[in-house]
């Protein structure tokens, strides 16, 4: 559960305070690196499309799932309070494990004891899921987004291969912010 | 003479006020039009500029979107400086939706002209990331100065070309002003010349008058002086006739009293002659024929101590004449010559062809009849004027002054033309150019027999002549011809008489051509030959202008005065004419 986070870090992660829209309130136990990620966590869906079936239909919800480990709490859940995209209403869902058809839009694969990360990933492959992973170490699992620290800010890299394999399309706005891009291998 | 009208100018005063009117009216709708315009297109300009700015904010606030969320102020930062580029560009701004500044640029402003400021929400599928505030200076001064220079320049050429059309405007109503009071100088210049020529004319017609006043004057010295010579020859004649009964003296008096009329008669055809309005009677002659049968003629009329010499070239051209005036024109030369050689001397006449001329008026072919005299000849000074009627250097009661003047008139009656040359102390030569006629030459009538030509009866004559002395005698020429006369006073009563005549017992009508009433000679000539075709009518004048138009007409004309043998041959003639051509008309 704990997460390095180098002095580096720290100081982006400080003048990133200034610069978020979404953290009116404060979560002591939720670091300014999580909420950031929580942020992005919704944030990327307007650049994301996903096929229409994905959707119940005009006003269901779209559902972001925190599988196993969650790093941001209540924090999420504030951040997206009374916020959707495409008229759909974003719906925060914590589960430990994930299948097809847990109906998640994103994911973000914590990994728990009963669904390591890696299975959560290969549970929505194929699915209209975008995946969303997170992890310092370069042997770590990856889904279609993957969080990543670079020179002290919160980044991301982007899968397109993956979000192709899922149905997924990804808005060359958000590629242009990728820390670093995955194409078809 | 005529006046010069007073010009008109095309361009009145009012017609250039009217014009210089529309001229500034349309100038002043051209520039009113171009301001329109500006303000038009600089209306639609600023519109398409916000359009414009409203697009550059919309394109930052769409490609913002995703730095504003999930990238930093440095990723938002690039998209801000890509519009840096744009020059009118003073202020870029990018809130997150805390409204807290997240990227930024700015440029000094321009000091002068508006702004235009836009802002946009930034915004991805319905969700909210913040907004953009983009501000550009309205337009740049320059360029907007730049675009209405265009107008600007227009509108000074406009009112460039008003002021020049102004300036020539009033030039040309100057010019006209000028040429307005010129054009009335010359009107009033015209008219004082038409009052000095009409002053002229008055004058030069007094002159005239008093000119034919000193004519008449020299014209009694001259002419009533030779008249009363011959009338006393006649009246002497007369006289003596009355006082003997030797019929040998009878007769020398008679033929004297006969040579004085005919000079008489001869002195008022020259009279006529010079005039120029003798009725010519032309037939084409051969010229060497009759200078030959007057070699006599001439020779009688100089004195012993001069020579005439005859150089007529053999093969002279026929040329048509009045043979009489011919005569008269070579007796009236001759005569000067004698007066010009008072000491004897040499008249030689010439005649030669001259084919093909053309000097001055003489175009074509002309027999030259040429008198040469061996006299003192003529001043240089005076050589035109001796063809002056009533010139003369002779003194009073030896010439009269119109020989030259009936050569110069016969010349120029016969369509040809008359050349003087002299040399003082040498001699003159007189020179008449008379044009070749292509008609064959007409045989001369032989004269009619001397003496007793009547006698024969030979029917009823129809006189008509209206002066009563002239009609007794006449009625006693044709009685003694032996005629049997009608007179006739009129021309109406002709044709009465005419209308009585049930048996065409008249066999020929001997009329005056000069009369009182309705009509006159020629036109009862016409009417009895309308009437009575095969009746010959012999028409007599002693001048009249209807004399050329008779002869012109093919009518028989006598001219007065005439004797009684020309009178017995006229009338023979006539009616041997009438009868041929009765015969020729009916068949054998």
């Amino acid at each position: 559960m704990a997460r390095r986070v180098t002095r580096r870090g720290a100081w982006a992660l400080l003048a990133l305070a200034f610069s978020l829209s979404a953290a009116q309130a404060f979560a002591e136990d939720v670091s300014l690196e999580y909420r950031v990620k929580a942020a992005y966590l919704y944030k990327v869906a307007p650049f994301v499309a996903w096929p229409a079936s994905a959707f119940g239909g005009a006003g269901s919800p779209f559902i972001i799932c925190v599988q196993g480990a969650d790093p941001f709490g209540a924090e999420l859940d504030r951040a997206v309070a009374g916020q959707g995209v495409a008229g759909h209403p974003f719906l925060v869902r914590r589960i430990e494990t994930v299948g097809p058809d847990s109906g998640c839009h994103i994911l973000y694969a914590g990994g728990s004891r009963r669904q390591s990360i890696v299975d959560a990933l290969h549970a929505v492959r194929g699915t209209n899921v975008l995946t969303v992973t997170d992890g310092e170490r370069p042997d770590a699992p990856r889904g279609i987004v993957h969080f990543v620290i670079s020179e002290g800010r919160v980044r991301f890299d982007i899968d397109t291969q993956a979000a192709h394999e899922n149905g997924l399309e990804i808005s060359a706005k958000l590629l242009v912010l990728a820390h670093a891009v995955r194409s078809r291998r | 003479m005529t006046r010069l009208p007073r010009p008109r100018l095309v361009w009145t005063k009012a017609a250039s006020g009217r014009n210089l009117f529309v001229i500034v009216g349309l100038t002043i709708a051209l520039i009113v039009s171009g301001i329109a315009m500006a303000a038009y297109n600089e209306q639609l300009q600023q519109a398409q500029r916000v359009r414009a700015v409203g697009v550059q904010a919309d394109i930052l606030a769409s490609s913002v979107t995703a730095a504003l969320s999930v990238g930093t102020p440095a990723d938002a930062q690039e998209y801000v400086k890509a519009l840096a580029a744009n020059p009118d560009i003073e202020d870029v701004r990018v809130y997150d939706t805390a409204n807290r500044l997240y990227a930024s640029y700015s440029r000094p402003a321009h000091a002068s002209g508006g702004h235009i400021e836009v802002t946009r929400r930034v915004a991805e599928k319905g969700q909210v990331f913040g907004h953009v505030y983009l501000r550009t200076e309205a337009e740049p001064l320059a360029r907007r100065v730049a675009r209405y220079s265009g107008v600007g320049l227009l509108a000074l050429m406009g009112a460039l070309l008003v002021a020049v059309l102004i300036a020539a405007q009033s030039s040309l109503a100057r010019a006209n002003r000028e040429l307005e009071a010129r054009a009335g100088e010359l009107a009033g210049a015209n008219e004082s010349l038409l009052v000095e020529m009409a002053e002229r004319e008055k004058a030069e017609e007094a002159l005239r008058q008093s000119q034919k006043m000193e004519a008449i004057g020299k014209l009694t010295g001259g002419v009533a002086h030779d008249f009363n010579n011959l009338l006393m020859v006649a009246s002497s004649g007369l006289d003596l006739m009355d006082r003997t009964t030797d019929p040998v003296r009878r007769g020398v008096l008679r033929d004297g009293i006969r040579q004085a009329l005919e000079r008489g008669a001869s002195l008022t055809r020259q009279l006529l002659s010079f005039s120029r309005r003798a009725p010519l009677n032309p037939a084409t002659v051969d010229l060497a024929q009759r200078i030959e049968n007057m070699r006599v003629l001439l020779e009688r009329s100089l004195r012993e101590d001069i020579e005439v010499r005859l150089r007529l070239a053999p093969d002279l051209w026929p040329v048509r004449i009045d043979s009489s005036q011919l005569e008269l024109a070579l007796v009236n030369i001759a005569v000067n010559a004698r007066d010009a050689m008072p000491h004897g001397g040499t008249i030689v006449v010439a005649a030669e062809n001259h084919p093909a001329m053309d000097d001055g008026e003489l175009k074509g072919d002309f027999v030259r009849l040429a008198i040469t005299d061996s006299g003192e000849g003529i001043p240089d000074d005076l050589i035109p004027r001796v063809i002056e009627p009533f010139f003369t250097t002779k003194e009073v009661g030896r010439g009269t002054g119109l020989g030259l003047s009936q050569v110069y008139g016969f010349t120029r009656a016969s369509g040809g033309d008359l050349r003087i040359s002299s040399e003082p102390g040498k001699g003159t030569t007189i020179a008449l150019y008379i044009p070749r006629s292509t008609e064959p030459v007409v045989e001369q009538p032989k004269p009619a027999p001397r003496g007793r030509a009547g006698g024969k009866a030979k029917g009823r004559i129809l006189l008509v002549e209206d002066d009563e002395t002239v009609a007794a005698l006449v009625t006693a020429m044709v009685t003694e011809l032996g005629y049997e006369p009608t007179r006739a006073s009129t021309a109406a009563a002709a044709l009465e008489a005419l209308e009585k005549d049930k048996d065409k017992s008249l066999q020929v009508v001997f009329s005056d051509m000069v009369m009182p009433g309705a009509m006159n000679g020629l036109e009862l000539a016409r009417e009895i030959g309308r009437r009575r075709p095969d009746l010959p009518v012999v028409l007599t004048t002693g001048f009249s202008d209807a004399a050329a138009a008779a002869t012109a007409e093919g009518m028989r004309l006598l001219v007065k005065p005439y004797r009684i043998e020309a009178l017995a041959a006229e009338l023979d003639a006539v009616r041997e004419a009438k009868r041929l051509q009765r015969k020729g008309r009916k068949p054998h």
